[in-house]
């Protein structure tokens, strides 16, 4: 669920955002017009912040790009979901036993019969090794169990689509 | 090249330098600080042994960057300004900000008229006294780190609201003052209706305006622009100045009407070192001219005044977020926050001394800033105090009321 922003006009200091976040804390970013920023903390139904920092347009762009995880994903999030209208681009991590590891995307069909596109494939990565991606791998992509797919397709799509690279043959372990 | 012009030049700037660094040191606004500058090493000095410190004279070059100071400035405000950010605000903003101006500026228009028996010193002192300090207010916000309370919105909406009821203020004070002071309505009218209505057409045709000047402003070489912009500050206020409007206000509208463009930002970008370089020099020319001595009998009114913006204002404060529907507690700090006052008290006082109006005046307008300077930041950091205070009072009179929250 994306939380709700609601964003106001500071004239003559910048913009105000306010982020409502699923626990009931307030986060409210100030973006001041001479570059700083300021980020307010407030407790569930507090009126005065808890903490607050104050950041430098530098600063505040590199721990931006941090929590936005560009340097590192979360473990538990490898699938990201962002949807556009109906349109839903995921990250899918190829299981171990997939039922559909091993099989190309030729072979597959996976355009016509499933309606899903593949964007890229990403190379399991491990630490200190290069990831290694192929952006729009051609139909004699094989799914390989550790690799991260990227897909595009309609939402119902998509769920088939996830089934089959989770899915294992044994239903035990979940 | 004349030497002593430099030196005097260069003197100025050295006071205005140290005036500034100090003012930084002690996180204060440079506004007050410019202003004593002034007065102690301008040509009414004090002399300590038989020593004068009056090392600055007032030349006509620093009266000449004074006067571009004021014009960048109202320039600058005009910038800021947008209609859309007014409209966008809300109804809460516009009772509260309406209710808050008018009896602010009543209030003003009353301790004038009591203490200088005149219609146009009332005029002055009201503006004076009435309209707080954008500056001021928003640097105060920004150190206490209360930008991100909801009262904040209103506390800055309050600033767009003074704006706009400045422009309508200073069309009327140069009908005024043009018309020499005297109170023949029948003369001031006609020029006040007419400058109330170019502003009003301005303000409602900016838009089309700022469509016109557009496509002319597009030009890449920073260089160029730059000059651009300026020599059409400089013509508005020859051209206005030629219809009997102080020139003043041609920067403002100047500004309203440049707001509309898309090159609004990069004026801003360019605009605001020479604002700051220039309106350094209007606030310590301003106090050249300011003679210490006469203190004495300004003194009196001055902290009947002081005493009467920091109450009226409270009250006004409180009034005024209670009817845009803001919690007693968030009132407080609205209220205690918007007492500054600065660099408008001190534009009106110094339009109004060019006039002729009341030797008294810019004496009376230094030390009231330079009072309200001190005392408002002490103000707004304890508006919590305050509220305790009245939450207490409150409980042992009444019995304590509900606190809603916005």
């Amino acid at each position: 669920m994306l939380s709700v922003i609601k964003e106001a006009e500071l004239p003559g200091l910048g913009k105000k955002f306010e982020v409502t976040l699923d626990n009931g804390d307030q986060v409210v970013v100030v973006i001041l017009d001479e570059g700083n920023r300021e980020v307010y903390h407030f407790s569930k139904g507090e009126e005065d912040a808890l903490s607050s920092v104050t950041m430098t347009d530098q600063e505040a762009r590199q721990v931006g790009s941090i929590i936005s995880g560009s340097f590192y994903q979360p473990h538990l999030l490898e699938k990201l979901e962002t949807a556009v209208a109906d349109l839903h681009i995921e990250w899918i991590q190829v299981e171990q036993d997939s039922e559909i590891a091993g099989k190309s995307i030729g072979e597959m069909g996976l355009r016509k019969n499933h309606g899903i596109i593949v964007i890229a494939a990403i190379e399991d990565k491990h630490k200190g090794k290069q990831c290694n991606s192929r952006i729009n791998p051609g139909p004699s992509y094989i799914f390989t169990p550790g690799h991260t797919i990227v897909a595009a397709g309609v939402k119902d799509k998509m769920k088939q689509f996830e089934q089959m690279l989770k899915v294992t043959k044994k239903e035990d372990d979940s | 090249m004349n030497p002593d012009l430099i030196l005097n030049l260069g003197l100025a700037f050295t006071f205005i330098s140290l005036a500034i660094f100090f003012a930084n040191k002690l996180n204060f606004s440079s506004i007050p600080f410019l202003i004593l500058a002034g007065m102690l090493v301008g040509p009414h000095a004090p002399e300590i042994a038989g020593i004068s410190s009056a090392v600055v004279q007032r030349t006509e070059s620093i009266d000449l960057l004074s006067r571009l100071g004021v014009l960048l400035m109202l320039f600058y405000l005009g910038l800021e300004f947008s209609a859309g950010k007014l409209a966008s605000s809300g109804s809460s903003l516009l009772k509260g900000g309406t209710v808050y101006v008018a009896l602010n500026f009543l209030r003003g228009l009353a301790f004038g008229w009591i203490f200088f028996h005149g219609w146009t010193e009332a005029f002055v002192v009201a503006g004076i006294t009435g309209i707080s300090s954008s500056a001021i207010i928003t640097k105060l916000l920004v150190d206490l780190k209360r930008t991100a309370n909801p009262e904040t919105e209103f506390v800055l909406g309050i600033m767009v609201y003074e704006d706009v009821f400045l422009a309508v203020y200073l069309s009327i004070l140069s009908g005024l003052l043009f018309s020499g002071g005297e109170i023949e309505l029948a003369r001031i009218l006609p020029s006040v209706i007419l400058i109330f209505i170019f502003i009003l057409s301005i303000i409602i045709l900016g838009r089309r305006i700022g469509a016109l000047l557009e496509p002319r402003l597009s030009v890449k070489s920073a260089e160029s622009f730059v000059v651009i912009v300026f020599t059409l500050l400089l013509l508005t206020a020859v051209l206005v100045d030629t219809i009997h409007i102080e020139e003043a206000i041609g920067a403002l509208l100047l500004g309203l009407v440049m707001a509309e463009t898309i090159h609004s930002k990069r004026v801003i970008q360019l605009i605001t070192p020479m604002r700051d370089l220039f309106g350094a020099v209007f606030f310590f020319a301003f106090g050249l001219e300011i003679d210490y001595r006469i203190f004495g009998t300004a003194v009196g009114i001055t902290l009947a005044a002081v005493l009467m913006t920091v109450i009226g204002n409270i009250i006004n404060g409180l009034l005024a977020s209670w009817l845009a529907g803001y919690s007693s507690r968030r009132g407080f700090n609205v209220a205690f926050m918007i007492i500054a006052r600065g660099e408008f008290a001190v534009i009106v006082a110094s339009l109004a001394v060019s006039a002729g109006v009341n030797k008294l005046l810019p004496a009376f307008a230094a030390l009231y800033v330079l009072i309200l300077a001190f005392i408002s930041p002490i103000l707004a950091k304890n508006s919590r105090f305050f509220y305790q205070h009245y939450i207490r009072l409150a409980g042992q009179v009444i019995k304590p009321r509900g606190e809603s929250t916005k």
